[in-house]
């Protein structure tokens, strides 16, 4: 999951971003309005954490921006002035979620965790395929019922393909989506946390669709 | 002593003022009056007093029998026969005072000595005597000398019982008369000052409605007198609010402000745990709590004044909805609104939402599967009452856990910071419209929050 951080404080933009790194997201960080705006504008996110009073161009400004251009992707707001009209400010300018200030990193996650399973359109923590389950508020998974070791890396890219289950994924997709604008394009990570995969889970799990990309399908329809 | 009352000093002032220049005009008058009466009595002496001597001096001149005069008669007064009558005249011998002759009325007695004329300084003398029967008489003496060089003291007298009993009769009206023109003075005086000092009136009640909310400022035109007061007043009234603006936007921003590093601050010391982490986190908790307590506070300061505002509970609810909507819509959860429409809060849209926001999240959080939000204007209260019932399908409290929860936010002073269902800054918030907040169970099956507010 790729995750863009808006937040003007260093501090805590530098605390959200260590934070979301260590629970398996991708992150790019902006520390102004319009960096901010920009890269939503541009990159393919999962999901944005943006401040309200930031430098340069407000939150609630960029946020209608983003929307009134089409941008879906899910935004947690994080403010300080917590009063109804404020919260309903932003739901009305398209905000999805809000976290008041000051919170605990562990409550963002949890909000930011939520949204993103909701907007690939699950209502529960738990995304099962056929005997594969992960439990996304955990980080675990389970292949008929027996806990499976997977790297962070690992897991990310099961959990991407999972939430999207049913559906081609793209290998331009999962990089954008699962790597921040650092990462090399052109190398072949992907084929090789593929393989991984297969290897702890079997192969039939995660299909290769030549050309296309990959697919998580339940084996039952794997024929 | 001290008069407090302008009306009452007005008053006071005028009416003594019209006692005193009345009494004083009643005085005069009667005075005035009992000397031209008296001038009045005097020349009729006169009169009577040179027709005696005219008679006297006729009868002279007829017999020139020495010491004998003649019997002038009545003078054309009838009184003067009549005995006793109060009506007299005598003429004395200047030599030796002897009675020479006296009128009828007179029968026989004599006039005591009046006041003998000073020829040095006149030949007449006026005054006052006793009659015969102890009556009071006014009188009038000539000293006269005939040609044969015989000298009387001619001596008419009158009772001053009439002319004392006109100069009562009179002062009796002019009282009278003056005492209800006093009356009506007082009357129109008290007129005046009410009339006079009716604007105050208007601006004590226009002060008053701005200290109860209902206005924000003094309304209405007042006489030039005051003008100058009400525009002051209105500077006051509008320099104080900016003061409490600026104030509460102060503390506001002080409070935001806290709120990014205070995140930083725990953040960080959740990520090393240790004794310093675990005291800096406990210290951020307090900080933060005494920040919203405080902040809480700060928004409703001196929010009872200049309210005026009206706020249509309808849009404000149904942003409230969205919220709550997009919040917990993926779980399944209804919120349904009831609204009636045209339904007007008598206050500021924030208070509206900051109550049936913080009502409505907390059924959010209860519910099993709905929240229902009813609001309606009460039929028949007077002034206008509105009732907003928020219910919830979730387990609800028990009675006592209602009361407590309820209790907890009775007093604003004292109040400790940091209640679990952020009740008390509702009860708080309703208290300042005079309004309430009470906890019943709802027919859904959970806690139904019934906030009684004005409506307008």
């Amino acid at each position: 999951m790729r995750v863009l951080i808006v937040e003007d404080d260093v501090n805590l933009n530098r605390q959200l971003a260590d934070a979301l790194r260590d629970a398996g997201y991708a992150v790019d960080a902006a520390v102004d309005g319009e960096e901010g705006h920009h890269l939503g504008d541009t990159e393919p996110y999962d999901a944005v954490i943006l401040d309200l009073g930031l430098p340069m161009m407000d939150g609630l400004s960029i946020l209608e921006n983003w929307r009134r251009s089409g941008r879906t992707m899910p935004v947690l707001i994080l403010t300080a002035r917590d009063r109804w009209s404020d919260k309903v400010a932003g739901i009305d300018a398209g905000a999805d979620d809000y976290v008041a200030k000051p919170f605990h990193i562990e409550e963002v996650l949890a909000r930011l965790r939520a949204l993103v399973r909701r907007a690939a359109g699950h209502a529960t923590n738990d995304i099962e395929c056929g005997p594969l389950r992960l439990d996304t508020r955990a980080g675990r998974v389970t292949l008929d019922g027996r806990p499976v070791k997977l790297t962070s890396h690992e897991y990310r890219l099961l959990s991407y393909l999972m939430l999207h289950k049913g559906r081609v994924v793209s290998r331009t997709e999962i990089i954008e989506h699962l790597y921040d604008q650092d990462f090399d394009r052109d190398s072949n990570t992907i084929e090789v946390f593929v393989g991984r995969l297969r290897k702890k889970l079997g192969t039939d799990l995660i299909r290769t669709i030549r050309g296309l990309g990959y697919a998580v399908e339940p084996p039952a329809h794997a024929d | 002593m001290r008069i407090e009352s302008l009306s009452l000093r007005l008053f006071l002032s005028a009416a003594l003022w019209s006692a005193v220049s009345l009494a004083a005009a009643g005085v005069i008058l009667v005075a005035l009056y009992a000397q031209s009466v008296e001038r009045a009595f005097d020349a009729r002496l006169s009169v009577y007093l040179k027709t005696l001597v005219g008679a006297l001096a006729e009868g002279v001149g007829a017999s020139e029998g020495g010491d004998s005069l003649p019997d002038p008669g009545n003078l054309g007064e009838p009184r003067f026969v009549l005995p006793f009558s109060g009506w007299y005249w005598m003429v004395q011998r200047e030599r030796d005072h002897v009675v020479v002759l006296g009128s009828a009325s007179l029968a026989g007695d004599s006039l005591s000595a009046p006041i003998q004329p000073n020829p040095a300084l006149g030949r007449s003398a006026r005054g006052l005597l006793l009659g015969p029967r102890d009556e009071r008489l006014r009188y009038l003496s000539r000293l006269i000398t005939f040609p044969d060089g015989a000298s009387y003291l001619v001596t008419v007298a009158g009772t001053s019982a009439e002319t004392e009993t006109d100069i009562r009769v009179f002062g009796t009206r002019v009282a009278l008369t003056l005492t209800v023109f006093g009356l009506g003075l007082v009357l129109a005086t008290f007129v005046q000052v009410r009339i006079g000092l009716k604007p105050l009136d208007r601006m004590r009640a226009a002060l008053q409605a701005v200290r109860a909310g209902t206005a924000s400022r003094l309304e209405g035109t007042y006489p030039t007198e005051i003008a100058p007061l009400a525009q002051e007043l209105n500077a006051l009234i509008e320099s104080n609010q900016a003061i409490i603006d600026r104030a509460r936007t102060h503390v506001g921003n002080l409070a935001h402000g806290l709120k990014t590093p205070l995140s930083v601050i725990v953040n960080e010391a959740r990520a090393s745990p240790g004794p310093l982490a675990s005291l800096v986190i406990e210290q951020a908790r307090r900080m933060e709590t005494q920040i919203s307590h405080h902040l809480d506070r700060a928004r409703i300061i001196g929010r009872e004044r200049a309210i005026g505002a009206r706020t249509e509970a309808g849009p404000a609810i149904a942003g409230i909805a969205r919220v709550l909507r997009r919040l917990h819509g993926a779980d399944g959860l209804m919120i349904d609104l009831d609204i009636e429409e045209y339904l007007w809060f008598r206050g500021e849209r924030q208070d509206l939402e900051e109550m049936v926001g913080n009502l409505m999240e907390n059924g959010c959080k209860w519910a099993r599967s709905r929240v229902q939000v009813t609001a309606r204007l009460v039929p028949g209260a007077e002034p206008q009452v509105m009732q907003i019932d928020i219910d919830d399908d979730g387990y609800g409290l028990s009675e006592s856990q209602r009361k407590q929860a309820v209790l907890r936010g009775e007093r604003l002073d004292e109040n400790t910071p940091g209640s679990g269902l952020g009740l008390s800054i509702v009860t708080d918030v309703a208290g300042l419209y005079r309004g309430r907040l009470d906890l019943l169970v709802s027919p859904l099956g959970g806690l139904r929050a019934r906030l009684t507010l004005p409506a307008a």
